[in-house]
């Protein structure tokens, strides 16, 4: 019985059968996500529609979707559908499925972070003669973002492990290729664990990158408003009430974070 | 041409689901009249004011404003609701103050200003911004043109807001309760600025409880009870001989 093996752990670090997986993995994942938020900016905008039509689809779409495993959408879609003449490659199927899946859940994640958004700030946008589609844009994404940033970072961080379901449509990203390579090598443990490895070095790189993300959308919001506007304060009024004023806007920042 | 009327409602109606909120009311407000509407909470003051510039459909009669429907077009004797666009471009000419102020946090007071005129209007940024500096100097708040709302007293959020209004030169200015969610001592501040723009000749709107304002600024007084205008009068009469007794016991509420 072989014991563990150093050597051939090394060696399948930089293996560049399992890298091209790797980067299988990272551009299905980027890929999918911006198809995903396409669908769900989308699905959410219908779902909070007066038009009865536009929001049953999008609630239909939501709870089928999330309701049924990914496995089960991708099995349906690769060997299920050639059946009624849909043919979809692997790569076809795996973006197909991958992305309706994605959309599902981020809609909500929109959804939650444009409802979060002061009822008041929509009738202020009206007020000033702003179309819909402006209105979204210029007022009410830029507030929703700092509530939508965090869990979508979450589900893309998710999203990089998830892709590896597509390996049983024969996919080949990280893990299909590990167990591609495995048959080769025999060496079940080493592989894995190399590929694992990878897995949480993607997700923690995107931990780094999201941090900063967080911190841009976070910058030109209310948070950090304060801190930014302090010094011309202190040039513009005597420092009692800058003091004073300092304060409560501390006060209302804290107010506004719990909300 | 003072007596030109600049808007016009014509039994006016709106249902909240089962709820009446506006019994038909009709008025007529010229070029440079100020009206102010008071009234006991529930009346329909502010729905009044929502239903002027379209945040509210209505559901019969008619709101025009320099001659045009507002929200709505014409067609064969009945109303159509307008386009998305359509509405937007009709409410240019209405401004309106909220008793939230509704500033936009994720702006300055300058970019609050400028954003209705550029992304509306499609001015310049320097020009929407030279302007937006005037309208910061007519309400005295030049000196915060970076700062961001939650930096700024009620008072101050307040004074922007009806900036941000004036920037897109509206024909009507509406204010519905603008002194109500501030401090005692911030409320003369945004008085004044609003005593200020009747003197130079806005058509104003204002639901409010200051009855110094009223007395001060207002050409006609209205009193509203249970969705309808009940009593309407300059402000010498209004408050020394209301008509009606529903108005003496609101007058003798509020004035103790």
């Amino acid at each position: 019985m072989p014991g563990w093996d150093w050597g051939a752990f090394h060696r399948y670090l930089s293996n560049r059968f399992l890298l091209e997986g790797v980067w299988t993995t990272i551009w299905l994942s980027v890929v999918c996500m911006a198809i995903g938020l396409v669908l769900g900016f989308v699905a959410a905008l219908m779902n909070m529609s007066r038009i009865p039509l536009l929001k049953g689809i999008a609630q239909f779409y939501i709870w089928l979707i999330r309701g049924t495993p990914l496995l089960v959408q991708l099995i349906i879609i690769y060997t299920g559908l050639p059946q009624v003449g849909i043919r979809l490659n692997v790569l076809q199927s795996a973006l197909l499925g991958l992305s309706v899946n994605e959309g599902a859940y981020l809609s909500e994640i929109i959804r939650a972070g444009i409802l979060s958004v002061h009822r008041g700030q929509f009738d202020a946008a009206r007020a000033l003669g702003m179309t819909y589609p402006t209105m979204m844009r210029v007022i009410i994404m830029p507030q929703a973002a700092r509530v939508i940033i965090p869990p979508l970072g979450n589900n893309f961080n998710g999203l990089l492990k998830t892709t590896s379901i597509t390996s049983v449509i024969s996919m080949e990203e990280l893990l299909r290729r590990s167990q591609m390579l495995i048959q080769f090598e025999f060496r079940v443990l080493e592989i894995f664990a190399v590929a694992a490895l990878y897995y949480l070095a993607l997700t923690t790189l995107w931990g780094l990158v999201q941090r900063r993300l967080e911190a841009h959308f976070g910058k030109s919001m209310v948070a950090l408003a304060p801190r930014d506007a302090a010094p011309q304060e202190a040039r513009a009024g005597g420092t009692r009430t800058v003091a004073l004023q300092d304060k409560t806007a501390r006060g209302a920042l804290y107010e506004q974070d719990l909300r | 041409m003072t007596d030109q009327p600049i808007l016009e409602i014509q039994d006016l109606h709106k249902y909240f689901g089962h709820l009446h909120v506006l019994k038909g009311v009709t008025l007529t407000v010229r070029r440079g009249e100020v009206i102010v509407i008071i009234g006991p909470s529930g009346s329909g003051k502010s729905t009044l004011l929502r239903c002027i510039n379209h945040l509210e459909k209505i559901e019969r009669g008619s709101i025009k404003v320099g001659g045009q429907l507002m929200g709505y077009r014409e067609i064969g004797g009945r109303l159509v609701e307008l386009r998305d666009a359509e509405v937007a471009e009709r409410r240019r000419a209405v401004g309106m103050v909220f008793q939230q102020f509704n500033l936009f946090p994720h702006l300055t007071a300058l970019e609050n200003i400028t954003v209705g005129p550029i992304h509306v209007l499609g001015k310049k940024a320097d020009e929407a911004a030279v302007q937006a500096l005037d309208l910061l100097n007519l309400v005295g708040l030049v000196e915060k043109a970076d700062a961001y709302p939650a930096m700024l007293s009620g008072g101050q959020q307040q004074r922007v807001a009806i900036a941000r209004a004036l920037a897109m030169n509206p024909q009507v200015m509406l204010f519905d309760e603008p002194t109500s969610a501030l401090d005692p001592e911030m409320i003369t501040e945004v008085l004044d600025v609003m005593l200020n723009l009747s003197k130079q000749g806005m058509t104003m709107l204002v639901v409010t409880h200051e009855m110094g304002f009223a007395r001060a600024a207002a050409d006609r007084i209205i009193f509203m009870d249970d969705g309808r205008l009940i009593e309407e009068a300059p402000p010498d009469r209004f408050f020394s001989a209301p008509q009606y007794e529903r108005t003496r016991l609101f007058l003798s509420r509020i004035l103790h």
